[in-house]
């Protein structure tokens, strides 16, 4: 397992679209198990309805956390990913 | 606000969803009808992008688990996309934020969908509707949208809904005015309504006197092309002003602007016989950024040519002075000049956000000769105890052709950059737009320069330095669509009007 803590700095927090190319991001991974964590709740990144639900905000703490035979290329490209927004 | 007016006739939808029949079709079937009828709508549809959000939710895991398990508890098919409609829905308005609230439609959207494939029965569709209408209905849904014909369609009026939903996006980037809190129950089926947007407002069979004044307003009331406001938005563009001098600063943050993109210093140069000093210009950059309170101040060091006069200077007349002696160029050829200058703007860097900005570059060794002056100022400055932003960006105008090409090696020394488009597409296009017989060449949507223009974008996007546009083309709506489109981060304007409308947005 490898995870990385970031803060969202996204102007807009994570809206649909984003959160629609993240789930797409995570699925190009088959096998590896991809979650978000904030202070509060845990989801699936590969599910757009989760990833919204989470109503990241601008400056929300994040934990990413991939777990199998792509975790550290699925945790590069979330990371950089979500630091592009 | 200045809101957008529409007339036309009432056409009311309405929907079957809510008498059908229980049907034998499956939840399979109806997740693959829903998934080739979404995939249409991303090939037709001017915003693809909102039916891929669609198609990624009925692909979610989430509301596949959660129509399951509503399945396995016993309820029919379309009663369990409905409950699970409702329990994602309850996640989402759980977290209390006016934006992923409004996304629920999406959501709802889809679920709809579903449900009326399980249920055996569409909406009565659009396929009727008459042209010139303005659709009425107790709510609209992105699909909706890809279904009727925007083409004819005059306005849109709902009871239901929100600025911020995938709807009032579709709409403003069509330009068809859209208006939602409405009681619509005294509507029916062709009567004649007056659509206000801005005040929120529709009028049911009004006058003849009322409509004449109506059709008055719609005449006068050409207003910003909502397309603009909507590629402005999307892309999250900052708007900020040109200016002149420190009354336009003055003018330009009145009405909005997030700073100054573009201050010009020639006035201080031009049409008069002694050089201003250090001091004086000092004290006019301290007052411009003090006006611009708090907001970042873009000073652009002097661009004098041979074709403007400088009495001061005693420049030698050119044949051609846009191929000449001009700008940084100019500058650096005289650096005791351009010293006082650069003094100036840092010590006035000590009272406000400013960022200096150099004109007409067309070599690395511009930027970096100018930036060893600076360095050598800061140390003047320093040893006299005078204050300075001593992280003063210093930034490059993309107007040449040359600059464009080195793009990449100048956005690893620049802190930003700022595209001037009246020069650029002059100078890409080889075409003096004063001169008629060629001016139709330039044209700042000529590929070519979209493409010098997008080479400058990629270019600072991948040292992730700021890049804007301070050219007069950016009040040009088409212009600044296809700007925003590539990625720029923002659109400095001349016009005081045209920043108020668009900083309202």
């Amino acid at each position: 397992m490898t995870a990385k803590k970031l803060t969202i700095g996204a102007p807009d927090g994570l809206h649909a679209r984003p959160a629609g190319e993240l789930a797409k991001l995570v699925k190009s991974f088959p096998g590896t198990q991809v979650t978000i964590s904030t202070a509060v709740r845990t989801v699936n990144a590969s599910s757009i309805l989760s990833i919204i639900s989470l109503a990241l905000k601008k400056g929300t703490e994040v934990e990413i956390k991939a777990v199998g035979p792509d975790e550290d290329k699925a945790l590069t490209e979330v990371t950089r990913f979500l630091e592009s927004l | 606000m200045k809101g957008t007016l529409a007339i036309g006739k009432a056409w009311i939808l309405h929907r079957g969803g809510e008498t059908g029949q229980p049907s034998e079709r499956t939840l399979d079937e109806a997740f693959e009808y829903e998934t080739s009828r979404l995939s249409a709508f991303i090939q037709d549809s001017p915003s693809p992008e909102v039916f891929s959000a669609h198609l990624e939710i009925l692909e979610d895991p989430l509301l596949r688990d959660s129509i399951q398990r509503n399945v396995s508890e016993g309820l029919t098919p379309s009663e369990s996309v409905k409950a699970a409609e409702e329990e994602i829905s309850a996640i989402f308005n759980e977290t209390g934020d006016e934006y992923f609230k409004s996304r629920v439609d999406d959501l709802r959207d889809v679920c709809r969908g579903l449900v009326e494939y399980l249920d055996g029965v569409p909406d009565n569709s659009f396929e009727n509707l008459p042209k010139d209408a303005v659709v009425v209905a107790p709510e609209l849904f992105p699909s909706d949208m890809a279904e009727m014909d925007l083409g004819t369609v005059k306005a849109l009026v709902t009871r239901k809904g929100s600025p911020t939903s995938h709807v009032a996006i579709i709409a403003r980037g069509r330009g068809i005015p859209f208006v939602s809190g409405i009681d619509i129950d005294g509507i029916n089926t062709g009567d004649l309504l007056l659509v206000d947007t801005g005040k929120a407002e529709v009028k049911v069979n009004p006058s003849e006197i009322e409509e004449r004044a109506f059709r008055s307003r719609m005449a006068e009331d050409k207003g910003i092309p909502e397309g603009m406001i909507q590629a402005i938005r999307k892309h999250g563009v900052k708007i900020l002003g040109n200016a002149g001098s420190v009354k336009d600063v003055e003018e330009a943050i009145r009405s909005g602007a997030e700073g100054i993109g573009l201050f010009r210093t020639e006035f201080l140069f031009l049409c008069r016989d002694k050089l201003p000093s250090e001091e004086e210009q000092f004290s006019i950059y301290k007052e411009t950024v003090e006006a611009c309170q708090g907001r970042p101040l873009t000073i652009r060091t002097m661009d004098i040519g041979g074709d403007k006069p400088a009495p001061g200077l005693d420049l030698p007349k050119e044949d051609n002075p846009f191929l000449g002696m001009r700008g940084i160029r100019l500058s650096l050829n005289m650096p005791e000049i351009f010293k006082e200058q650069i003094r100036a703007i840092l010590r006035a860097s000590a009272h406000g956000k400013i960022r200096m900005m150099l004109p007409m570059v067309t070599r690395l060794e511009e930027l970096v000769q100018t930036k060893a002056l600076v360095e050598e100022c800061k140390a003047s400055l320093r040893s006299s105890g005078s204050l300075f932003d001593s992280d003063m960006e210093i930034g490059v105008m993309i107007e040449t052709p040359a600059a464009a090409l080195i793009s990449d090696r100048l956005a690893a020394e620049a802190g930003f950059f700022s595209i001037g488009t009246n020069d650029l597409t002059q100078y890409v296009m080889a075409a003096d737009r004063g001169n008629s017989s060629v001016s139709n060449l330039c044209n700042p949507l000529d590929k070519a320069v979209i493409r010098t223009v997008k080479m400058v974008v990629d270019a600072a996007k991948k040292e992730k330095i700021p890049v804007g546009v301070c050219g007069e083309a950016a009040s040009d709506p088409e212009v600044a669509n296809v700007l925003c489109d590539l990625g720029i981060d923002s659109l400095s304007l001349g016009s005081p009007t045209l920043i108020k409308e668009l900083s309202l947005h």
